[in-house]
C-alpha cells in the first residue's frame, strides 16, 4: 500500500503593524498592552480557512507557476484555523511543503476582504497532525502565561505587589526560548507508522 | 540558537519608536543579534555619524550592533574606509558594478559584501572573484526584505535570480542572510528564511549555518579586527581571579584561556575559505602559518574543542608535549601572579620560544579559571 505522506505546518499570523490592526474596537489603553499580546492579535472575523487556502494557492501559483500549483494541489488543505489565536495548521504533501512554506514567507498581507498587513511565521513542521496540535496548545499556554507575567510586571511598576512576587518567580522558569520554541529546530520526524512502509 | 539579522536600516529621519518597534518584533521572532545599518552612497561625510543606540528602547534578549554600508560604484571612493570602520561594529560594501565587486573582493577592507538584489544582476558572478573574498574572510550577504515586501514581481525575480547566482558562485559557503527591512513588516522568522535559502538551493545544513554561525563569525571577526592586534593580543577584562589555589596543567589552562577569548578561532578545517581567518592569528614567533593554525585546535582534549579537525601528526604531538613540559616548569613558581589586562592567545603561550614583549604575560594565561 502506498501511503501519501504529508507535512503539517503550524503557522502563526503576526500583526506587527499596530495602526491598521484587525480588532475593530480598540480599547483605550491599547498601547499599554504588552507587546507579546499586540503581535499575536486575533484576526478579523472575516478571515477563515477558505480564504487562507485561496491565499496560499495564489501565492504558490505566483511564485512557482503552474508547476507549483499542480504539485501541491492534491494535498493542500487547511486543517485548522483559529481567528482568536491567529493560528493555522496547513497540510501539504511531504515532497513539496517547502513551496507552500516559501509562499507563506512571501505573503505580505491577508487577502481581499480582510486586507491587513501581516507576517506569517511557520512555527512547526510535523509529520503528524497530532504533534502540530500539541505544539499549538503548548504555545497558547505559554503565551497566556507570558502575557500574564508581562501585565503583572507592568502593573508592578505602579504598586508593590509582594504577594505576587512568588508567582512571578514561578513564571521566570519559562524562558522565552520556549515560546519561540526553536531550541531544537522545528522539524518533527515522520509519522511512526511510516517505518513499516516498504517502499 | 543565536539567530542574527545583521541589517536593519537606520535613518535619522525615522522616528525612533518605529525602530524600537521593529527591534521588538525581531526579538519576538527569535533573533538574538541585530545590527543597525547606516547607508551611504557616493560622498562620505567627513566624520562618521554615530548611531544613537541608547535612545532606542531595546528588548532584553537582543544584542544591538552598529554597521555602516557604503555603496561603491567606482574605484575612487575607497580612500577613507579604514578611518570609518572603527566607529562601527561592522562595515559592509555594496558594489554596483562588476569591477566594483572585483575591487571589493580582492582589495578593499570590509567585513561583508552585500549586493543589491532589487536591481537585475547584469553580470555573472564568478567563482574566482568570490573565492578571493572568502579567502580573506569577507562574507556575502543576501538581503531578502526588499524582494519580499514589494508587490512587483520584478523585485522578487531579481532577488531570486541574484540570490541563486550568488549561491551558485560561492557554492553555498560564506553566505549570510539579513533582512534590510524598512519596517517590522519586512522581517521574517529565522526558520522561514532558512527555508527560503533551501528553496533557492542552499542545501540542508548550510541554510541554518548561513543564519547563525556564519553571521556569528562575521561579527566575531569584525570584533577581532577592531579590538585585537591581528588576533594575537586582545585586551580582555582581567577579572583578577586568584590563581594560587589551583594548579592546572597548562594545556587545560590554555584551553580555558582559549574558550574565554570568545572563541574567535574558526573551525580549523582544510577548507580554503577558513584559512583566511586562521591566518589572522599570527603567532609572534616564527612558526609557519600552517603549523600555527593546526596547533590552535590542539591542546588537551579535556575541553570539547570543535576546532580540532585534523589528526595530529607525531611531530606536532611531540612538539606539544615539549611545550607543555616547559610551560609547566616555568609557570609553576609563578602561580600567584595576578592577571592584568593583557593576555595572549593560547597559540603564543604554548610556544616555548618566549617573545620578549610577551614573556611576562605568557605565564598568566593558563591560571585563569572563570
Amino acid at each position: 500500500m502506498v501511503r501519501l505522506k504529508h507535512r503539517y505546518l503550524l503557522v502563526n499570523i503576526l500583526f506587527p503593524d499596530l495602526k491598521n490592526a484587525p480588532s475593530a474596537p480598540r480599547p483605550k489603553g491599547v498601547d499599554e498592552l504588552p507587546y507579546a499580546i499586540q503581535f499575536h492579535q486575533p484576526s478579523s472575523d472575516r478571515m477563515n480557512a477558505k480564504l487562507l487556502m485561496q491565499m496560499i494557492r495564489n501565492g504558490v501559483s505566483e511564485l512557482f507557476g503552474d508547476y507549483g500549483s499542480g504539485m501541491i494541489a492534491g494535498s493542500l488543505q487547511v486543517k485548522y484555523f483559529s481567528q482568536a489565536t491567529s493560528t493555522a495548521i496547513v497540510r501539504v504533501s511531504r515532497d513539496h511543503y517547502r513551496l507552500v512554506w516559501a509562499a507563506l514567507t512571501f505573503a505580505t498581507h491577508l487577502p481581499k476582504p480582510v486586507n491587513q498587513a501581516c507576517v506569517f511565521q511557520v512555527v512547526r513542521v510535523s509529520g503528524t497532525i497530532r504533534k502540530a496540535e500539541e505544539e499549538a496548545i503548548r504555545r497558547a499556554r505559554l503565551s497566556i502565561r507570558r502575557a500574564k507575567r508581562d501585565t503583572k510586571t507592568a502593573q508592578k511598576v505602579g504598586g508593590s505587589a509582594d504577594g505576587r512576587a512568588a508567582e512571578l518567580n514561578e513564571d521566570k522558569d519559562i524562558n522565552l526560548e520556549d515560546v519561540s520554541g526553536f531550541a531544537d529546530g522545528i522539524d518533527d520526524a515522520d509519522e511512526p507508522g511510516d517505518e513499516d512502509e516498504s517502499d | 540558537m543565536p539567530f542574527h539579522d545583521l541589517n536593519i536600516p537606520y535613518s535619522s529621519s525615522q522616528p525612533s519608536s518605529a525602530l524600537s518597534h521593529t527591534l521588538l518584533f525581531a526579538s519576538e521572532l527569535g533573533y538574538t543579534t541585530v545590527a543597525l545599518s547606516l547607508t551611504f552612497a557616493g560622498k562620505l561625510p567627513s566624520t562618521p555619524p554615530p548611531i544613537p543606540v541608547s535612545t532606542l528602547s531595546i528588548p532584553q534578549s537582543l544584542t544591538i550592533l552598529t554597521r555602516l554600508t557604503i555603496t561603491i560604484s567606482d574605484a575612487s571612493q575607497n580612500h577613507r574606509l579604514s578611518s570609518f570602520s572603527p566607529a562601527y561594529n561592522l562595515l559592509a560594501l555594496r558594489p554596483t558594478t562588476e569591477k566594483a565587486l572585483q575591487l571589493c573582493c580582492t582589495s578593499l577592507e570590509c567585513d561583508l559584501i552585500s549586493l543589491d538584489f532589487t536591481q537585475r544582476l547584469t553580470y555573472p558572478i564568478k567563482f574566482t572573484t568570490v573565492a578571493g573574498a572568502l579567502n580573506r574572510g569577507v562574507r556575502f550577504e543576501i538581503c531578502y526584505a526588499p524582494g519580499i515586501s514589494s508587490s512587483t514581481s520584478d523585485d522578487r525575480r531579481n532577488l531570486i535570480a541574484g540570490a541563486t547566482s550568488l549561491i551558485r558562485a560561492t557554492r553555498g559557503r560564506g553566505i549570510i542572510f539579513s533582512s534590510e527591512a524598512r519596517n517590522a513588516l519586512g522581517l521574517r522568522g529565522p526558520h522561514d528564511v532558512i527555508n527560503l535559502a533551501q528553496v533557492w538551493g542552499l542545501g540542508q545544513e548550510r541554510g541554518k549555518e548561513a543564519l547563525c554561525e556564519e553571521a556569528g563569525k562575521v561579527v566575531k571577526l569584525a570584533g577581532m579586527k577592531r579590538t585585537s592586534f591581528r588576533g594575537v593580543v586582545e585586551v580582555i577584562d582581567g577579572g583578577g581571579t586568584s590563581a594560587s589555589a589551583t594548579v592546572r596543567p597548562t594545556n587545560e589552562g590554555g584551553a580555558e584561556g582559549r574558550k574565554q577569548q570568545a572563541t574567535t578561532k574558526p573551525a580549523v578545517t582544510t577548507q580554503r575559505a577558513e584559512r583566511g581567518k586562521g591566518n589572522e592569528v599570527v603567532p609572534s614567533n616564527g612558526t609557519k602559518r600552517k603549523a600555527s593554525v593546526s596547533s590552535l585546535g590542539g591542546g588537551v582534549s579535556t575541553t570539547h574543542d570543535e576546532s580540532e579537525d585534523k589528526p595530529l601528526s607525531k611531530r606536532e604531538m611531540k612538539r606539544r608535549a615539549k611545550k607543555a613540559r616547559m610551560e609547566g616548569k616555568a609557570a609553576g613558581p609563578d602561580d600567584t601572579h595576578p592577571t592584568d589586562g593583557a593576555q595572549d592567545t593560547t597559540a603564543t603561550s604554548e610556544f616555548p620560544i618566549k617573545h620578549e614583549a610577551l614573556a611576562d604575560s605568557s605565564n598568566k594565561v593558563p591560571k585563569k579559571k572563570s
